[in-house]
């Protein structure tokens, strides 16, 4: 077999910190294949991928968390360690991360600070939790509100990643009644590309392979409607999840532990939102892909959509975008009962007076005059 | 008063119900009723797909009932359904649509296109588009009492024949009988044998009946011709004469779109249900054989055949009924390909053998008809249906094939034990 020679090391490189911690290049080569895979990119990608992320200078990268529970980082963080994700993360340049950083109080500060003068225009940004609009006192951090830590992190910013449904859509603490007003990264910054990596939380190869992407060609991959990667969240987990046969046979689980259930029938009735979520779950798993949700048992909540919290029980069957509040919902239903009931009341008059226009048909009138 | 567009048109308005409106746009234009038509298989002329057949009524029910199709009715973007289009349309409406309902067996969005064409030639009667041949059927079933001119001098004419050839006496205007008999005019003039069937079968079966004076005629043209006012009329005789009798039960002769008529489409006709029940003459004889009313020595030794007439297994779920009774007098008796629900038409059916410009249609649509014989090998066709029988005879004839038709109900009555044996 022709060995593949290794490409020059520079120093202060991924590629050298890759080979100080003792990955292999077969082991890099194939996490850049998987990754090409997974981002949709043609296998010819993998060996630039592989070149320009061997070549990169470390990433800055600043990590802010708002209103948020840290699930985002637990995931990220439980990726089963060592895994070439975790390493990617550890080669990259974490400058700021409350919950992973040493330094605590003024030094912490002086970090993000320090970060943002030296890789000015060019670190990226990373937040996950929602921005408290109602007042600035419900969250803030060494001081500062996170509606001005954003902004402020923001200006310097290459590009921005939302991770998680809070930071890119409101998540839960903008469910009704949203007491602390919270917003979306995208509600207050409009100048620079934002990725949304929604999930509560998301996945974390899909985290990495956004920031592999980014690594290698310098921009942000292809977005969908609502700013997330297409990659990941070009398909509903309803089109990829294996029990999609059931569905399409009208096999469903009826409860929890009925036989329809023990078969591995599909979760539609009992709630599930696979049908409305667009999400990568049902193909990358989760747990080094040891399974998701649908897979262990329980319909998918649809984390990774707009609004998911506020669009009725999780175990009430829904065919309806996820994304639509209750009152979007309602005003829909009324202009649609309103415009149904017009058209019928058109179509009823036309009918009665073509009934009432009925001339009685007699075999004398069933010839016309010749003309 | 004539017939005219504008009757014709109004009455497709009037006739555009929900379950039209659903067939149309649920179509998927998939053309699989094509292939299930006989005419379309039996052609290859596109023109002949079921669902094309009715693309005036179709375009009504666009510019009429929808909201593009208003919008661009009212922006002179599609034309109006004229004379001269209805004119090219009655040949697909009348003479190449048998109403047998095989593409709404096939259709994959359960499209009825029969249920269609049925209502489709109210407006195409309005407008004065039926072929003579109906109009003449419809005007003697009104003004004489019999599509063809049968009077009832001549239908007593026919009792006495078969009184003197069976020694039964047949029972005619008799109150409180448990059933009223009807025939078809063809049974009248062309099979009397039906009659005589009848009058023995009863006779072992130990049931009263009777012929009624005033309705003894079962077939009704509005149905074919698709005039609801005239159909309405024809199945009025036959409800005002059976509650005059006040009989139990009606009996559908060996006819397939009399049964239609009278049982399915008749008290929606008239807008009430009936005081007495309607069964096709073959429920009532499976009926009498399975309460062993039936008795019946030696059987049919030529290998026979049987021609599900479309009226009774696709639209009348008369299915099991004539194999049960088959059974009873056939030794050798064999199915043909396609048989049951999914049978070819005899090709004469919904009118088409009234029309006389459609024979050469209908002869040259027979030849599957000879195809499904021919593979059973079979020496007797038997069948249900008056008008099938005739159909299937004029066919046979033509393509010179020497099988002959017989209906069920004679063979099962040529079958019965003879008095002196049973006792």
């Amino acid at each position: 077999m022709k060995k593949t020679p290794h490409p020059e090391v520079i120093p202060g490189t991924v590629g050298e910190g890759l080979l100080q911690r003792g990955v292999t290049r077969r082991e890099f080569l194939k996490f850049c294949t998987a990754m090409t895979a997974m981002l949709a990119l043609p296998p010819a990608m993998a060996e630039v991928m592989a070149a320009a992320i061997s070549k990169a200078r470390r990433q800055s990268v600043i990590w802010l968390s708002f209103q948020e529970c840290t699930g985002c980082t637990e995931s990220i963080t439980r990726s089963h360690s060592p895994t070439l994700e975790n390493l990617i993360f550890d080669l990259i340049s974490l400058d700021y991360h409350h919950t992973l950083q040493a330094a605590s109080g003024e030094a912490a500060e002086q970090a993000r600070m320090q970060a943002m003068k030296d890789n000015d225009g060019k670190y990226l940004l990373i937040v996950d939790g929602s921005i408290p609009l109602g007042n600035p006192g419900f969250s803030c951090i060494a001081g500062i509100s996170n509606h001005d830590m954003l902004v402020e992190t923001a200006k310097g910013a290459a590009a921005i990643v939302a991770v998680g449904t809070c930071a890119a859509f409101g998540g839960i603490p903008k469910a009704d009644p949203n007491p602390t007003g919270a917003v979306a990264v995208s509600d207050i910054v409009k100048d620079k590309p934002i990725i949304n990596v929604p999930g509560c939380p998301p996945i974390p190869v899909v985290m990495t392979g956004v920031l592999a992407y980014f690594l290698t060609f310098g921009s942000i991959p292809e977005l969908d409607s609502l700013g997330r990667p297409k990659s990941f969240y070009g398909d509903t987990i309803h089109d990829r999840c294996y029990r999609r046969p059931f569905y399409d046979q009208g096999k469903f689980a009826q409860s929890f532990d009925d036989e329809a259930a023990r078969n591995g029938w599909c979760l539609f009735k009992l709630g599930c939102k696979g049908p409305v979520t667009y999400n990568a779950c049902a193909t990358t798993k989760w747990n080094d892909g040891t399974s998701f949700p649908i897979q262990s048992g329980h319909g998918c909540i649809g984390c990774s959509e707009p609004n998911f919290w506020d669009a009725g029980s999780f175990y009430k069957a829904l065919s309806m975008p996820v994304s639509m509040t209750p009152s979007m919902l309602g005003a829909a239903a009324a202009v649609g009962a309103a415009a149904g009931v017009a058209i019928t009341w058109h179509n009823r008059s036309t009918k009665a007076a073509a009934k009432a226009a009925h001339e009685k048909v007699t075999v004398q009138e069933l010839t016309r005059e010749e003309k | 008063m004539t017939a005219s567009l504008s009757k014709g048109i109004n009455s497709f308005k009037e006739v555009i119900d929900a379950p039209i409106a659903s067939f149309f746009s649920s179509c998927v234009h998939c053309g699989l009723c094509a292939e299930a038509c006989l005419f379309y298989t039996t052609t290859g002329d596109p023109k002949y797909t079921p669902i094309h057949k009715l693309e005036p009524l179709r375009r009504v029910w666009q510019q009429e009932y929808t909201l593009l199709g208003k919008l661009g009715k009212m922006l002179g973007l599609s034309k109006p359904v004229t004379d001269a289009e209805l004119a090219e349309w009655e040949p697909l409406v009348y003479d190449s649509c048998t109403m047998c309902a095989r593409c709404a067996m096939v259709c994959p969005v359960g499209n009825d296109m029969t249920y269609m064409i049925r209502k489709m030639r109210e407006g195409m009667a309005a407008s004065g588009h039926a072929p003579a041949g109906l109009v003449g059927a419809s005007t003697r079933s009104v003004e004489i009492g019999s599509p063809m001119g049968v009077r009832l001098p001549a239908v007593k004419a026919q009792m006495k024949h078969v009184q003197a050839d069976t020694g039964i006496e047949i029972p005619l205007d008799v109150m409180g009988a448990e059933y009223m008999v009807l025939m078809s005019s063809m049974e009248i003039i062309n099979f009397p044998e039906y009659l005589g069937a009848v009058a023995k079968i009863m006779k072992q079966a130990g049931k009263s009946w009777t012929l009624c004076s005033e309705a003894f005629e079962a077939t009704n043209s509005g149905i074919q011709i698709g005039a609801s006012d005239i159909a309405r009329v024809l199945v009025q005789r036959i409800v005002d004469g059976a509650e005059k009798l006040k009989v139990k039960t009606v009996i559908s002769p060996e006819c397939g779109h009399a049964f239609t008529a009278l049982r399915w489409e008749g008290p929606n006709l008239i807008g009430r249900p009936y005081t007495f029940e309607v069964l096709h003459i073959l429920e009532v004889l499976d009926g009498f054989r399975s309460a062993g009313l039936l008795k019946t020595t030696g059987f049919e030794e030529a290998r026979l055949t049987f021609h599900d007439p479309c009226q009774l297994v696709r639209r009348g779920g008369v299915l099991e009924q004539p194999r049960n009774l088959l059974k009873l007098v056939a030794k050798n008796y064999v199915e043909s390909a396609d048989h049951g629900k999914m049978n070819w038409c005899c090709g004469g059916g919904g009118g088409v053998s009234a029309i006389e410009e459609a024979e050469p249609l209908r002869l040259q649509a027979f030849k599957i008809k000879k195809t499904q014989l021919e593979e059973t090998g079979a020496k007797t066709l038997v069948t249900a249906c008056a008008n099938c029988r005739i159909v299937l005879e004029e066919g046979l004839e033509h393509y010179h094939m020497n099988i002959p038709v017989v209906g069920l109900t004679e063979m099962i009555a040529a079958h019965l034990t003879q008095e002196k044996e049973a006792r």
